[in-house]
């Protein structure tokens, strides 16, 4: 008998089906993965799973009996935990804190915390989940957190773990470390489900996997019995087509982008450390870098979001240090942000006015000092036509566009005028894989064009694929700057990390 | 659908609204069939009751216009009251300072010096909330209290008419007055300067990049931030314009009514000027239409009063509540709306 058994789970948000008859089943003692691309709907089952939505059809076996949990606490009383992809801990508690929080301890409401200590130490040492319960929360690096959050269910005596994308934050090694963990604990007789996207792990640490598509069950395969090749086609409904990225052309004479020992200090904190950088007209210079390394900092700095505090930025033969932001995409700088919600956006106007949004000053969309409804249509219609932009009217607000499209809606602004260099972070974030790779050829189109492109990106195989050169960021300093050739993982990894190894790849 | 939900919204708001007057006029004593048709009677039923609708819409569209181009930039403007205070004062010191100017030049600079002064009153929080992000709802109330009680001080010093005991200011001349538009009424020109400012806002809010500029950065300014739209600049221009648009409603209060400074020309007509944009959903035109009907209301609860004996208070009661049922709208109604479709 298994462990869970979901069976023809049906689940619509607002009409639209997120989960259709979508079956799952995890035995005792196994790593299961559920695979699939952004918005297959993965994340929805096992939200369903955990009580935080509730499904519309369907029925969950958990042990032999039926259950439909109306909340995660009633989960958690069935020893089911879910990691979340953003992590759910207090920062300025401790780690013992966090992990008791909301659990009547022995002595409450005054715990006796040496004892809760020891028996944390206990679960972290049975399962090499190693971390200082009395540390503060926010001293902790992101992998440490998520141990953190892992202890909070073995805490909490959970024998199903569910992970969200666990790997999304994590340097290579932090990984590895991970699936030990992920091992330890089935040999322990936990099980874990683990969502993710990514093919290679799936490959090195599942038992089984159950691949969704567009809300639906493609297939559970044994991961002995399959290849990342089959994996592939089954996630995305054909073969991933690999990234041909030709050599760069011969570089136009002179750098594109140039910065000379750059820092940023902010309340007294110095967040990016000298940064010295080139990017050469016709190349991508990629950032590989954890998460929360500095990359917005840099990225804002290049662009005149912030101000950077000492140093000097050139863009051809011009200095930037003074220029306001207008000046600077003025002069031929595009953005693409991380967070196209909040920084590229503005939700509730249509498409005209988004990609208005940089232009609307200029002359040709101005007659007699009133913006030319006419004009600006025509050239929104444009975009949406050479950038394949999908929506039901021009008129239609950019909020009810799929992420993929409102990113497309990004490159047609920010690459428009042939910019001489684009600053792109994180350009294929939440983007499922077929707008991924437009964007990925996009980004390479501009480079023949001789565009230098800058990007930072906390998946390193983007930046690998991408990118002429490779420089990796830590806490705000670029610890090297290597040629993208025979390049040797545990070193970039080892870099992430913050640790200078003696031993140096190719150096430009 | 979205539009069904928002019909049936407000058809159960206006339903909840007229439950609430009916049970109000019965708890009074009063008879509801002679209380409704006097209502009416005093809006429809004479020239000049119509036409007091119009003086009273005036300074609510105005300060309305005002408040709503303040909160499509995300500025919330509490303090249309003060400012139009502020107005009133630009207009008494220019009409005593140069009395013999021409009429057409005189209301011209009055409307302009009414402009700025309401713009000052208000960019003043608009600077502390740009620079240091101080609550700009905070210090347009506090500010409110200043300027009427600047009045305060000014009629009973420097502005007071000396032959009379009162405090107020002495008549202003005669070439600081608005036109009367359709004598015997108090129907007056700010009407029109009103009606002219509504379409002054449209254009400049929907038209022009800058307005373009100033809604975008209400939606969403750190996005306008990383595309190179100066936040800073966009909210004290938008400050300046709504207290500006304030400011004009209190000259017309004293060129077209009262003509001398006195305490109390506005009857909280700043606060309402809030409800009207809210009703208006911070367009101009719905603007208009929200501070035609709100003045509407009061006028037909003076008439209910007179003929009925139901206290004017309800007016009030009737407009907090339907500004509550309208805020809480959606979460309200959306729910049973829901219900309804689903059964």
């Amino acid at each position: 008998m298994p462990l869970l058994c979901m069976r023809n789970i049906d689940k619509a948000f607002f009409g639209k089906p997120a989960n259709l008859q979508v079956c799952l089943e995890v035995q005792h003692n196994e790593i299961h993965a559920l695979l699939g691309e952004n918005g297959a709907g993965k994340t929805t089952l096992m939200n369903m799973l955990y009580g935080i939505y509730q499904r519309d059809a369907g029925e969950i076996l958990y042990d032999g009996q039926n259950v439909a949990f109306s909340s995660p606490k009633d989960a958690i009383a069935h020893r089911i935990g879910m990691v979340h992809q953003h992590f759910t801990l207090v920062p300025t508690l401790t780690v013992s804190q966090n992990i008791t929080l909301g659990l009547k301890s022995p002595g409450h409401p005054f715990p006796r915390r040496r004892d809760l200590n020891q028996q944390i130490q206990e679960i972290s040492q049975r399962y090499s989940l190693e971390v200082d319960p009395t540390a503060l929360v926010s001293t902790l690096s992101v992998g440490e957190q998520q141990r953190v959050e892992i202890i909070k269910l073995l805490y909490r005596d959970a024998r199903l773990l569910i992970l969200d994308e666990p790997t999304a934050v994590l340097t290579p090694q932090e990984s590895e470390s991970l699936f030990v963990v992920l091992r330890r604990l089935r040999e322990e007789g936990h099980s874990v489900i683990i969502i993710t996207h990514r093919i290679p792990e799936v490959m090195s640490i599942t038992d089984t996997v159950t691949i969704l598509r567009d809300g639906r069950n493609v297939a559970t395969v044994k991961t002995s019995e399959t290849s990342e090749q089959e994996l592939a086609r089954f996630m995305i409904g054909r073969a991933l087509e690999p990234i041909g990225r030709s050599a760069a052309p011969p570089s136009c004479a002179g750098t594109a982008l140039q910065l000379s020992e750059v820092t940023l200090v902010e309340h007294g904190r110095s967040k990016l450390g000298p940064v010295s950088l080139c990017v050469d007209p016709g190349k991508i210079l990629g950032i590989a870098g954890v998460d929360g390394n500095g990359q917005k900092e840099l990225a804002e700095v290049i662009l005149g979001i912030r101000r950077h505090s000492a140093g000097s930025i050139l863009l051809g033969d011009a200095v930037l240090d003074a220029l306001g932001v207008m000046e600077r995409k003025n002069l031929g700088i595009g953005y693409i942000s991380d967070d196209r919600h909040h920084d590229s956006l503005v939700l509730d106007m249509d498409l005209m006015d988004n990609l208005l949004l940089k232009t609307h000053t200029e002359k040709r969309f101005i007659t007699h000092g009133l913006l030319d409804r006419k004009k600006i249509r025509q050239d929104t219609a444009r975009a949406v036509d050479a950038y394949h932009i999908k929506t039901s009217a021009l008129e239609c607000p950019i909020r009810y566009l799929s992420g993929g499209n409102q990113q497309k809606l990004i490159l047609a602004r920010e690459m428009a005028g042939q910019p001489r260099c684009i600053i792109a972070f994180q350009p294929t974030r939440g983007l499922d894989i077929g707008a991924s790779e437009f964007v990925h050829q996009e980004l390479l189109r501009l480079r023949d064009a001789g565009c230098a492109i800058l990007m930072l990106s906390a998946d390193l195989e983007e930046v690998l694929d991408l990118s002429d050169h490779i420089a990796v960021i830590h806490k705000g300093e670029i610890m090297d700057v290597l040629v993208n050739q025979d390049i040797d993982l545990t070193y970039i990894g080892l870099l992430m990390a913050g640790k200078r190894g003696d031993e140096r790849g190719a150096v430009v | 659908m979205n539009r069904f939900r928002d019909a049936l919204g407000f058809l159960a708001i206006a339903a909840i609204l007229l439950l609430i007057s009916v049970l109000l006029i019965l708890a009074v004593g009063s008879d509801v069939t002679k209380a409704f048709s006097s209502f009416l009677r005093g809006i429809f039923g004479s020239f000049y009751g119509f036409s007091e609708v119009l003086v009273r819409a005036t300074p609510l569209i105005l300060a309305g216009l005002g408040v709503a181009v303040g909160f499509r930039t995300g500025f919330v403007n509490i303090g249309a009251e003060g400012q139009i205070y502020l107005g009133a004062i630009a207009i008494t010191v220019l009409g005593l300072a140069a009395p013999g100017l021409p009429p057409v030049l005189m209301v011209g600079l009055a409307i302009l010096l009414g402009f700025v002064f309401g713009g000052i009153w208000s960019v003043v929080p608009g600077i502390l909330k740009a620079r240091f992000g101080i609550s700009e709802v905070i210090n347009t109330i506090m500010l409110n209290y200043i300027a009427l009680n600047l009045v305060g001080v000014l009629v009973r010093t420097w502005l007071k008419d000396p032959s009379y005991p009162y405090p107020m200011s002495p008549m202003l001349p005669a070439a600081a007055s608005y036109p009367e538009l359709l004598s015997p009424t108090r129907l007056h020109a700010g009407f029109l300067v009103a009606l002219a400012a509504a379409v002054a806002v449209y254009v400049l809010v929907f038209r022009t990049p800058t307005g373009f500029e100033m809604r975008a950065v209400g939606l969403n300014s750190r996005a306008c931030h990383c595309a190179g739209i100066p936040v800073y600049k966009n909210i004290v221009l938008s400050a300046f314009i709504s207290g500006g648009l304030a400011g004009i409603a209190g000259v017309g209060e004293i060129a077209g009514l009262h003509h001398r400074l006195i305490e109390g020309i506005s009857p909280g007509y700043g606060y309402i000027a809030i409800i009207v944009s809210l009703l208006g959903q911070n367009h101009p035109l719905g603007v208009v239409v929200a501070a035609l009907g709100v003045s509407a209301l009061h006028v037909g609860s003076l008439s209910m009063q007179r003929a009925a004996g139901v206290p004017t208070s309800i007016a009030s009661i009737i407009m907090g509540t339907l500004v509550v049922l309208i805020l809480a709208r959606k979460s309200l109604f959306g729910s049973t709306v829901k219900l309804v479709r689903e059964n």
